[in-house]
């Protein structure tokens, strides 16, 4: 359990219970990152590779779709390339979250933000939290 | 990519490491005991740790958490009001004989989800390590433990009593970023710590033995001197400086480059020591700060010597002049030589003396050190225009016909021997037997010490 003493990020309310879809392979990132997130007020879930991931985004339609890029099956870019190039998961933002320093690849790749590990718990919320409100405000066509 | 670095909070080791140890790294502190890894761990902490960015540090099975407080609060670094609000400390040993060694990995990352610290130490991991038994599980337990603390943003430390031999043998040298070795070697007369880095991912830093003090202050590390680069647009000065030495300074076309380094050999009582004192008092007769760096006479005995020719200690200390004593039998060479090069790179002198060589190269454990010392140092006068005395003590009273020792006379650009001609009055003399890029006299000449400091009375021609 978290120190009394720590002033721990959450979510904005209006993004609270927003479905997040993780996938990475590392079960320490996943436990770090499905901690932070819950406690912040996001709902998450994992999947440890891209092919699986892409059935789950289809499956879930999450708000945001957070991935490594170093991932088997399918990597993190490809996967980012598919669930943009696919009307049915076209809307669902696509957060690369990489050991990568790879960020023109990601833009490249159609990400809507990118981030490198390792894990900062606020940068993490905070910029999950930025891109929903983004996408809300946007009415749905959104750029990180 | 630009690699983001931690300070250290030790006074010269963020120099060592060119900035600083790399942040999000796992490092190791390594040393046999009583070198002071547990010192600089928690002066890193205390350094670094704010509420924000909070520091844990975790004692296991070597030291008890309480002894670890206790001798902590002996230096300044320490700061009382930090522990529980930016340093928290846990005892990792009673977590671990509960659950056992095996669940390490699970405790640390439990105990940073509890206090999301930005800085990790485990102190000490040796400890651990000798609990596991198989070396299978050892080497398991230290990658889950090092995924644990990259997966993390946070910048990690593993100390251990651990020797040279075993850098090739154990799982958590293979992943670690960054190895420091602390050493201490001893003689019979002298001890001295040294630290150097092994080993530093993605990084550079200053090679070699870096010595290095316990103070109360801390760690203060005293990073090994090199040679300067040489910038293409340096040109030495086209100037000459002299000593105020009547009939000396003629002989070498009214005087020595500026930035050249002038060794003054003799046996004891020859006239070194006042040969140095007239080229910082000319200094500071001129406006040039210099800086008298001796080992055999404290600064009062300097000052009486100096007032008995008449000069005027206080006005030629109000001119920039600065007497610096250090006794050799304490003394490390590392230190006197990093205080004297803090003061040439600040721009704070002109003029050196250091009387005598001999007695830094006996503080010195290691020989070859002492020349490679002495050489850079002398490189750093010349790129910085400090001209430079040195004397050195020759054993023969008569019969000198030169310097045998072939390091210390290559790295001086002028040489001046000294010596005693016997006789029913033994008389001093000086000659000079070798000046770079200049002509001079080299006959013999007597050397005559009076009330108003030494003459040079030459021989007819």
């Amino acid at each position: 359990m978290a120190s009394p003493r720590l002033k721990l990020p959450v979510a904005t309310a209006a993004n609270r219970g927003a479905l997040i879809l993780v996938v990475e392979r590392n079960p320490i990132v996943q436990r770090l990152e499905r901690y932070f997130l819950e406690h912040a007020g996001f709902n998450v879930e994992f999947t440890a590779d891209g092919i699986t991931a892409l059935a789950r985004a289809r499956e879930l339609k999450p708000k945001i779709l957070v991935t490594e890029i170093l991932v088997p099956k399918l990597d993190g870019l490809s996967l980012c390339r598919a669930i943009k190039s696919d009307l049915e998961t076209n809307n669902i933002l696509v957060m690369i979250f990489s050991h990568l320093q790879a960020e023109d690849r990601a833009v490249e790749a159609g990400a809507d933000a990118f981030l490198t590990k390792p894990l900062d718990e606020a940068l993490l919320i905070t910029t999950v939290d930025r891109l929903l409100a983004s996408k809300t405000s946007a009415g749905g066509n959104l750029e990180d | 990519m630009k690699i983001e670095k931690i300070a250290t909070g030790c006074p010269g080791l963020d120099e060592v490491f060119r900035g600083g140890i790399p942040a999000n790294t796992i490092s190791v502190i390594m040393g046999a005991p009583g070198t002071g890894k547990t010192i600089l761990a928690e002066q890193l902490a205390f350094a670094n740790a704010t509420p924000d960015a909070p520091a844990l540090y975790l004692t296991t099975l070597s030291e008890p958490l309480e002894k670890i407080l206790v001798h902590g609060q002996t230096h300044s670094f320490f700061d009382a009001t930090k522990v529980g609000t930016s340093v928290f400390y846990e005892d990792l040993g009673v977590r671990l004989r509960d659950s056992g060694v095996e669940n390490l990995p699970e405790i640390v990352l439990e105990l940073i989800l509890a206090q999301r610290p930005r800085f990790v130490f485990i102190d000490s991991f040796k400890a651990l390590n000798e609990l596991l038994v198989q070396a299978e599980l050892r080497r398991t337990i230290t990658y889950d433990l090092a995924s644990v603390l990259s997966s993390y943003e946070c910048t990690s430390f593993l100390i251990g009593e651990y020797s040279q031999e075993t850098l090739t043998e154990l799982p958590v040298f293979a992943i670690a970023d960054v190895i420091l070795q602390m050493i201490k070697l001893s003689t019979n007369a002298m001890e001295e710590r040294f630290l150097r880095v092994e080993k530093l991912r993605g990084s550079d830093s200053v090679a070699g033995l870096h010595a290095f003090s316990i103070t109360g202050s801390g760690i203060q590390v005293y990073p090994r001197l090199l040679t300067p680069p040489v910038a293409p647009t340096y040109s030495a000065k086209i100037e000459r400086v002299n000593t105020g030495i009547p009939g000396f300074d003629d002989m070498v076309a009214e005087g020595f480059w500026r930035g050249s380094t002038t060794l003054v050999a003799g046996p004891t009582g020859s006239g070194k020591t006042i040969i140095g004192l007239h080229f910082v008092y000319q200094g500071a007769l001129k406006g040039e700060p210099g800086l008298y760096l001796g080992f055999q006479e404290n600064q009062n005995q300097l000052t009486r010597i100096i007032e008995s020719f008449g000069w005027k200690a206080d006005q030629l200390t109000n001119n920039g002049l600065e007497l610096m004593y250090r006794s050799p039998v304490e003394m490390q060479l590392d230190k006197v030589t990093s205080e004297l090069f803090q003061r040439v790179r600040e721009g704070k002198v002109k003029r050196v003396v250091i009387d005598a060589l001999g007695d830094l190269e006996r503080c010195s454990i290691d020989r070859k050190r002492f020349s490679d010392y002495i050489y850079a140092l002398t490189q750093w006068f010349a790129v910085e225009n400090v001209t430079c005395l040195m004397t050195y003590e020759l054993t023969n009273l008569f019969d000198v016909s030169g310097i045998s020792d072939q390091q210390v006379s290559n790295m001086s650009d002028n040489i001046v021997l000294l010596r005693f001609r016997e006789g029913p009055e033994m008389e001093r003399t000086l000659r000079i037997i070798k000046t770079r890029g200049s002509a001079h006299d080299n006959r013999e000449h007597r050397l005559e010490i009076t009330n108003k400091g030494v003459v040079v009375k030459k021989a007819k021609k």
